[in-house]
């Protein structure tokens, strides 16, 4: 049995020595994260890279801090997913001399607290008085994002006896499906442009001291050296940006129905947004 | 009277720096070759209908566990409900990858298990570091792996292979150091060498053993699909942590029990292998 096993090894050892040379395809890379948001446009740029530019084109999903660190270290091309000035602060400052930034595909993008519409609380400052009402707690995402730092920053500043939850994108809006099936008051750090805003009726409460930061914009990063290895490529991602927050949400209605191909309304957007499509290609 | 912090962070962050620095050519082409390697593997399994690659596989299933009619039939049902859930391309690759990174745990660890079960120096260097290897988390290496071996499946084969070769070594040792001794002096008294005593009688004796690692590792390479999607490894992970963070249930379990689906029958087969006849 241990004499087969051992001829088994040493077969697939020899196969996969002759099959080593010659295998890698040159084709453009980039990376994203499974946000609404980062899908929809990577998809995009996929779409306009394969079907317009007749190139080949791997997108690869990861971790934030895994997308960050790959553009940095030149093994994907870039991203069309960074949240500046504020969310990805802490993973652009880790990189910042090995890539560069293709300025913004939408701005408009914001940052805060997000409750349902039927809790009273309007603002921040009125947490402590229904903190029994929320349980003590706000209901956070990923310890490693920029806006975790910042709600930590606000529970410091407002003074707030609730405790921030650490947890993932995911145990937010489950947490807060979960209190909205059950009319419970919940309070979350939430992001837009984001799906929950469209699938249930929900408000940002007032950040009177901005703590929770201004407006953010979704930027483009690629790696040092794209403009030399492929200047066509370099040029259509520096061109590369919605027409505005309206076009970019358009495409993720498209991507929220039932059963839809996120690709496919990739090459739908093409179809439907020519002028915007052409610019780019310019 | 206050004792400063102990860099140990930075101590570690700077070496890692400094290995990037003088290592990363070396692992990069390193992770091309397995990289092309893991190519050649999907592809070669991506290129058979999955209703051949379905049958194929039962009936080597049934070969392998020498007829039982039991894991051949979960086999059958278990591909065709994955193949049915639109789950196929996913699950090749997901085996690929497990395949590929217990054969890279195998053939580093089986050796490192008998050099432990010979030498009582080996011994007490392999199992601190073994120690390390099953209790650190894999989030932890996960990210600083990425300058070495690139974004994907190669830096998830490496963090699978870190965290599921550990029993491949542990059990290979210990079948060796179990081999009873009457047999041990009967070999010496025949006058058999070291390689001879290992090879023609602690080998075949361990193989039981030896295959009960195999089969953990096989488990634990499974365990990791899900966190090495975080660094892109594709796969039913990746279709997993799509769905956790989109917060699609029903996706997220259909995902699941693919993993679920693979295991036990690898699970199955490899325990019939290693059971003795």
């Amino acid at each position: 049995m241990l004499k087969r096993l051992l001829a088994i090894m040493t077969a697939a050892l020899i196969i996969a020595a002759i099959a080593v040379p010659g295998f890698a395809k040159d084709e453009i890379k980039i990376a994203y994260v499974e946000w609404d948001c980062a899908a929809a446009s990577t998809n995009l740029v996929q779409a306009v890279l394969q079907e317009k530019m007749g190139y080949e084109v791997e997108i690869i999903p990861v971790a934030a801090a895994a997308m960050w660190q790959a553009v940095g270290t030149g093994d994907v091309d870039g991203m069309v997913t960074a949240w500046l000035p504020v969310t990805h602060a802490d993973y652009l400052a880790k990189v910042k001399d090995k890539v560069e930034n293709l300025g913004p595909i939408v701005g408009g993008a914001k940052l805060g607290w997000a409750v349902p519409s039927y809790v009273k609380a309007e603002s921040i400052a009125d947490l402590n008085k229904y903190a029994d009402k929320f349980d003590g707690r706000i209901i956070g995402i990923d310890p490693g994002a920029g806006l975790m730092r910042l709600s930590e920053q606000a529970v410091k500043d407002y003074d707030l006896k609730l405790e921030l939850m650490e947890g993932s994108g995911a145990t937010m809006t489950a947490a807060l499906s979960n209190a909205i099936k059950n009319n419970e008051w919940v309070v979350v750090t939430a992001w837009s442009p984001h799906w929950m805003f469209g699938k249930w009726d929900l408000k940002y409460l007032a950040d009177p001291k901005g703590t929770l930061g201004g407006e953010e914009h979704i930027d483009t990063i690629v790696r040092k050296g794209l403009s030399k290895d492929k200047p066509e490529v370099y040029a259509f991602l520096d061109k590369f940006e919605y027409k505005d927050a309206v076009q970019m949400q358009t495409l993720m209605a498209w991507n929220q129905e039932p059963g839809a191909d996120r690709y496919e309304n990739a090459k739908r957007f093409i179809k439907e947004f020519p002028e915007t499509v052409d610019s780019w290609l310019k | 009277m206050t004792i400063p912090k102990f860099p140990l962070g930075q101590i570690i962050e700077t070496s890692i720096d400094f290995l990037v620095e003088h290592l990363s050519f070396a692992t990069k082409a390193f992770s091309v070759a397995l990289g092309s390697i893991l190519d050649v593997v999907e592809d070669a399994m991506m290129a058979l209908p999955p209703w051949l690659f379905i049958l194929i596989a039962a009936a080597l299933a049934y070969k392998l566990t020498r007829g039982s009619k039991g894991i051949t039939l979960l086999t059958l049902l278990g591909l065709g409900l994955i193949w049915n859930l639109g789950l196929w391309s996913a699950t090749v690759s997901t085996i690929a990858l497990v395949i590929l990174s217990t054969l890279v745990a195998i053939s580093i660890g089986m050796p490192l298990g008998i050099a432990a079960a010979m030498s009582r120096t080996a011994y007490r260097l392999v199992m601190p570091v073994l120690d390390v290897m099953q209790t650190m988390p894999a989030f932890v290496y996960l990210i600083p792996a990425i300058p070495f071996f690139g974004l994907g499946k190669v830096a998830a084969i490496f963090s699978t292979v870190i965290f599921a070769m550990p029993p491949a070594i542990r059990l290979t040792c210990l079948g060796i150091k179990q081999v009873p001794p009457e047999l041990v002096e009967c070999a010496e008294a025949f006058g058999s060498n070291r390689w001879q005593r290992l090879f023609k009688l602690e080998l075949p004796l361990a193989t039981p053993t030896i295959m009960a690692g195999i089969n953990q590792t096989v488990m634990l390479a499974l365990s990791m699909v899900v966190i090495s999607a975080m660094i892109g490894a594709k796969g039913l992970g990746g279709e997993v942590w799509k769905a956790i963070q989109r917060l699609q249930m029903g996706n997220g379990f259909e995902a699941g029990i693919g993993i679920v689906i693979v295991a036990i029958i690898l699970d199955r087969v490899l325990q019939k292998v290693g059971a003795k006849r």
